[in-house]
């Protein structure tokens, strides 16, 4: 492995591990830079694209100017500083089964920057009020004090969906609550669609909602899984009321798994029929092309700003309008651009083909690049 | 211009439909063309219908200022709307109306009673050609021509028309019927013009259950939704989204001087109409071989519509599109950094306003439209054929640029490939009055005709 990398790699661990101020403005030009500097000589396939574009670590003066990567090229090709041998697992971007999938390699370090990363954020934006000990030595930071909620996953369980970046994220939330392995309660169907195992759901969500002091619980998912649970309760006529306290979050489109319906719709109905207040329902954002997410956390909300998005103060989101390149001027909507310090091993500027209009200190998610595949045929092998 | 309170589109966005009022709407129209035109002779609508287009193609006609006026509410620049409705209503002359009845029924006058024609004077048969009492058309989205064609071709077969637009997209039609209803307000009163989001299922079947014939436009699943809630009796034709392209032989690529007029021909189809219509090119074929290669052909092509962008801009478009160009344009980059031979691009700068994307990859690709072309080099038509089978179903028209001799070669080929419509590059989006959309014949899925043998 990459001596200089891995450095960086331990650098940014120990970073996240202090939280929050640790990383200013300052620093984290700097880092980037760094980071470019980095990637420009580990990453053969990146290096390519920067010298098309005339730049190097010689020429690039600010971390704004660092070239980026558009998601679709993860789909053409190895962007990775991890030669194969060292290669533990690849996470594929969700999609139509007729496109070829973004393909994010991982080792060994950069999963363990990829829990770091996850985690902190996860922690700050979910679960705010869970204290945590500045403990002696490596473990600085890593775990909550008192007692973890209880939790339930509506995906299915990573055994079955290695491919899956959400799933790991989320399985490093288990792990790190204590949760058991039998806190997945979703499968993947004999069409390799994720669907909800209803008796699971069931059975999990019963004893918090029968016993009065019940501790709250915390339920995670995608929009789709969150429309399949509400269907189902519908068909049902169920309703439970989770203990106070609990939350919910809730990430991703609808790919045509489900129905689609608005955000507002969405949280309205998870309120009423699962007695969770739309203040403790959390979206979270994240692709697996990134090794950190954004959230629209309750702290966030709190704050009177409307809910928008912030990713970690070592990733950075800035907002690119499709026409001009240049920076979108407020309150325009343009292409979501992400500097993810935590993508050590493979390119940490990524265009993402999401829309997003900046909102205070984060953003909000307002559309994406139309497919080509909605006039009729999918085709796109790009 | 203030436009009169006459049809259901003419409604502020606040008032909401109601199935009763569609019921109501359609017994109108029905009444409305019992008493004004079931029984009008087809040379009164001719003469209509061409004098209708004609007052289009003034310059003055105030209809066709103010759609011009606020084209942007079309979806197009000004420059770009003024041609592509130039293009439309020159088609529509008396003579080529009287080919199309001629092509169609074998005469111009077999909707106005029993009558002979061409080869059924042997067997001494008369028919008479009926047609639908009441059409309704569910009109495309991205491009205004094929509702207009729809409503005129509904008037010619003196159908009642309702005429349902997908949001956003009645601006035009509106004006068009506008236009009727004022040059002759008994055929306006057999025409409705409604504006709603598609699918929603409470007024459609209100309009369905009254309907002799659907027309729609639209994806496959939006056709299919609409066929499975039509009743029996009611014809249903149905037209899927369809894809196009251009070829263009390495013999009239010889000198660059040719290929620059080639290449003008096909900036001419991109631009039309922001090549969202079916007919507009996706890809440009280029035969490789000839002193031009299809890489210069690209770059031409290029510097071509930069030149359009000065005379006919593509203006505005949502962010949603500009931000697939944008997307499509960063992947380019990449490829093209990777496989600098293989792969090229050429920009506008600072705007999305056109692309050319050229690839030695002839694989047929599906381009994000709003002036974003492909060129692919092929070493001859069967090749690009083969790149192109994974959209063979679903082609519509090939735009082809060769020399004359070898013109009818390709054009078999083409056909027995399963195009449907082969024509001059940049000609793409000027189909004729007697175009047989999809291959099917014009008029004739409309009709119904009555034998006499005598």
């Amino acid at each position: 492995m990459n001596q200089a990398l891995s450095d960086f790699a331990a650098r940014l661990r120990a970073l996240i591990a202090i939280g929050q101020p640790a990383i200013a403005k300052q620093q984290f030009a700097e880092l980037a830079l760094d980071l470019f500097a980095l990637q420009f000589r580990s990453n053969s396939a990146y290096r390519k694209i920067c010298r098309a574009q005339g730049a190097t670590p010689g020429s690039v003066e600010h971390w704004t100017q660092i070239p980026i990567v558009p998601t679709s090229a993860f789909k053409e090709l190895e962007l990775s500083c991890i030669p194969p041998e060292e290669r533990a697992s690849v996470f594929h971007s969700s999609g139509t089964t007729t496109q070829k999938p973004s393909r994010h390699f991982h080792g060994v370090e950069s999963l363990a920057l990829y829990e770091a990363s996850s985690w902190r954020w996860f922690l700050e934006n979910v679960l705010p009020d869970l204290q945590f000990k500045r403990g002696a030595g490596g473990a600085a930071g890593s775990s909550p004090s008192g007692n973890p909620p209880p939790a339930i996953f509506l995906t299915p369980p990573p055994a079955q969906t290695p491919r899956s970046s959400l799933v790991y994220m989320l399985d490093v939330v288990r792990r790190r609550l204590g949760a058991p392995a039998t806190a997945f309660v979703g499968k993947i169907n004999a069409d390799g669609a994720w669907e909800l195992n209803y008796d699971a759901l069931r059975a999990a969500l019963a004893p918090g909602c029968q016993a009065a002091d019940a501790p709250p619980l915390l339920l995670l998912g995608t929009a789709f899984s969150f429309v399949h649970l509400l269907d189902w309760l519908g068909e049902q006529n169920l309703a439970f009321k989770l203990p106070p306290g609990s939350r919910v979050m809730e990430t991703g489109g609808y790919k045509n798994r489900s129905r689609a319906m608005s955000k507002m719709e969405l949280h309205a109905l998870i309120a009423a029929r699962l007695g969770v207040p739309i203040v403790n329902i959390i979206c979270e954002y994240g692709m697996s092309e990134l090794s950190s997410q954004a959230y629209d956390g309750e702290k966030r909300n709190a704050e009177g700003g409307g809910r928008s998005f912030c990713f970690p103060p070592w990733a950075a989101a800035r907002i690119i309008s499709p026409e001009t390149g240049r920076e979108a001027a407020d309150g325009q909507a343009g292409l979501i651009r992400v500097c993810d310090l935590a993508n050590v091993f493979s390119v940490a500027a990524i265009q993402t083909e999401d829309l997003g209009i900046r909102r205070g200190a984060g953003f909000e998610l307002v559309g994406r690049a139309s497919p080509a595949e909605a006039r009729g045929c999918s085709l796109m092998n790009a | 211009m203030n436009l009169p309170n006459y049809f259901l589109a003419d409604l502020p966005p606040e008032a909401k439909l109601s199935p009763a009022m569609i019921l109501e709407a359609c017994q109108t129209l029905k009444r409305n063309r019992g008493r004004y035109l079931a029984a009008r002779p087809t040379q009164s609508l001719v003469n209509f219908l061409s004098g209708l287009a004609e007052s289009w193609r003034r310059r003055e006609f105030p209809f066709r200022r103010f759609a011009l006026e606020n084209a942007g509410k079309a979806g197009f620049s000004r420059a770009t709307l003024e041609r592509g409705m130039d293009d439309f209503f020159v088609e529509f002359t008396r003579d080529k109306f009287e080919a199309l009845l001629v092509q169609e029924f074998g005469g111009a006058g077999r909707l106005d009673g029993m009558s002979l024609a061409g080869a059924e004077k042997q067997p001494s048969r008369a028919a008479l050609v009926r047609t639908p009492e009441f059409q309704v058309h569910f009109g495309a989205g991205n491009v205004p021509n094929p509702t207009l064609m729809s409503v005129v071709l509904g008037l010619l077969t003196r159908s009642a028309q309702f005429v349902k637009c997908a949001s956003g997209s009645a601006f035009l039609p509106r004006l068009f019927a506008h236009s009727i209803y004022d040059a002759d307000p008994k055929l306006g009163a057999s025409l409705e013009i409604a504006e709603w989001p598609g699918g929603n299922l409470e007024l459609e079947n209100a309009l369905f259950a009254e309907a002799d014939c659907v027309t729609a436009a639209g994806g496959d699943e939006t056709l299919d939704e609409i066929r499975k809630r039509l009743p029996l009796h009611v014809r249903f034709i149905g037209h899927g989204h369809r894809v196009s392209f251009g070829f263009v032989a390495n013999g009239v690529l010889a000198s660059a001087g040719s290929a620059e007029k080639i290449a003008a021909r096909a900036a001419d189809d991109v631009v039309a109409w922001n090549q969202l219509g079916c007919l507009s090119p996706h890809v440009i074929y280029v035969q490789s071989g000839a002193a031009v290669s299809p890489e210069a052909f690209a770059g031409m092509l290029a510097g071509e519509l930069e030149r359009r962008e000065t005379s006919q801009p593509r203006g505005e478009i949502s962010q949603e599109e500009s931000a697939a160009i944008a997307s499509r344009r960063a992947f380019y980059e990449v490829r093209a950094a990777h496989s600098p031979e293989a792969t090229r691009h050429w920009c506008s700068q600072n705007s999305t306003a056109w692309t050319v994307v050229f690839e030695a990859d002839s694989l047929f690709q599906l381009s994000c439209l709003n002036r974003f072309v492909y060129v692919k080099a092929v070493a001859d038509l069967k090749t690009a054929l083969e790149s192109a089978d994974a959209v063979r179903e679903k082609v519509s028209t090939v735009g082809v640029a060769a020399p004359e001799e070898k013109i009818g070669d390709l054009a078999e080929q083409l056909a027995r490939w399963g195009a449907t419509r082969v024509c001059p590059l940049g000609r793409m989006q000027n189909p004729p009055l007697t175009w047989r959309h999809d291959g099917r014949p014009a008029l004739g899925d409309l009709v119904t005709w009555t034998d006499w043998e005598k």
